[in-house]
């Protein structure tokens, strides 16, 4: 997805992993996860230069959709979709 | 599908080497990963309650004389101990963590309450050796 169409998407969680390091917006997500529905938008906010790699292979492991990030000033949004 | 098995031998009983096992973990427990945990020699010292996450008792593996710049560091990055990092990936996924009988009688640990909260039994060699031909992961620190 495009960066404008990920800046539109409806999301239905928001994950703030900023003060964490790794592994922490990882684990971070993996809590979050479980508490939204199949098919919801979740969005992992991470200064945390490896959770941009991370996190689309932990998707794909756990049968997520990896939507795609946009890089903001100083941090990431990464947007995911639950299976 | 089943759950990967990690099966992780953890013989070391410094501080630098126990922090790369628990962000190895924390990675395992993303993952749903089964985690069996094997505590052999100097590990079991580093799981002894007079030790655990106490970095004054540890010591450095590698580059020991740099072990304040290293502990500040991992402050000043709010990276969590080894034992915060064993915890939380106990309460994400299944990770067990067994001590090596011997290890635990070489540095006066005879039972289970004198290890810290999160080991959950003292096992022999055989254990060790069965988990680690069923594991799909084996790691040895």
């Amino acid at each position: 997805m495009t960066s404008e169409e990920l800046k539109e998407l409806k999301v239905t969680k928001t994950v703030d992993a900023r003060g964490t390091a790794c592994p922490g917006p990882l684990l971070e997500a993996k809590k979050a996860i479980g508490t939204i529905k199949p098919s919801d938008i979740m969005e992992v906010l991470s200064a945390d230069e490896g959770t941009k790699v991370d996190i689309p292979k932990w998707c794909t492991k756990q049968g997520h959709e990896y939507l795609g990030t946009i890089e903001v000033s100083g941090y990431f949004r990464i947007f995911m979709k639950k299976h | 599908m089943a759950n990967k098995k990690m099966c992780l031998g953890l013989f070391t009983g410094s501080v630098d080497k126990l922090t790369a096992a628990g962000i190895i973990l924390g990675g395992a427990a993303a993952m749903d990963m089964k985690v069996d945990i094997y505590v052999l020699l100097q590990g079991a010292r580093a799981f002894k309650k007079d030790v655990g996450d106490n970095p004054d008792k540890l010591q450095m593996a590698e580059n020991p004389d740099m072990k304040a710049e290293f502990l500040q560091s991992l402050k000043n990055l709010k990276v969590k101990t080894w034992v915060e990092f064993f915890k939380e990936a106990k309460e994400i996924t299944d990770v067990k963590i067994h001590i090596c009988g011997l290890a635990g009688k070489i540095w006066g640990g005879e039972k289970l309450d004198d290890f810290i909260g999160i080991a959950d039994d003292i096992c022999g060699i055989g254990a060790y050796i069965t988990a680690a031909q069923e594991a799909d992961v084996n790691l040895f620190i």
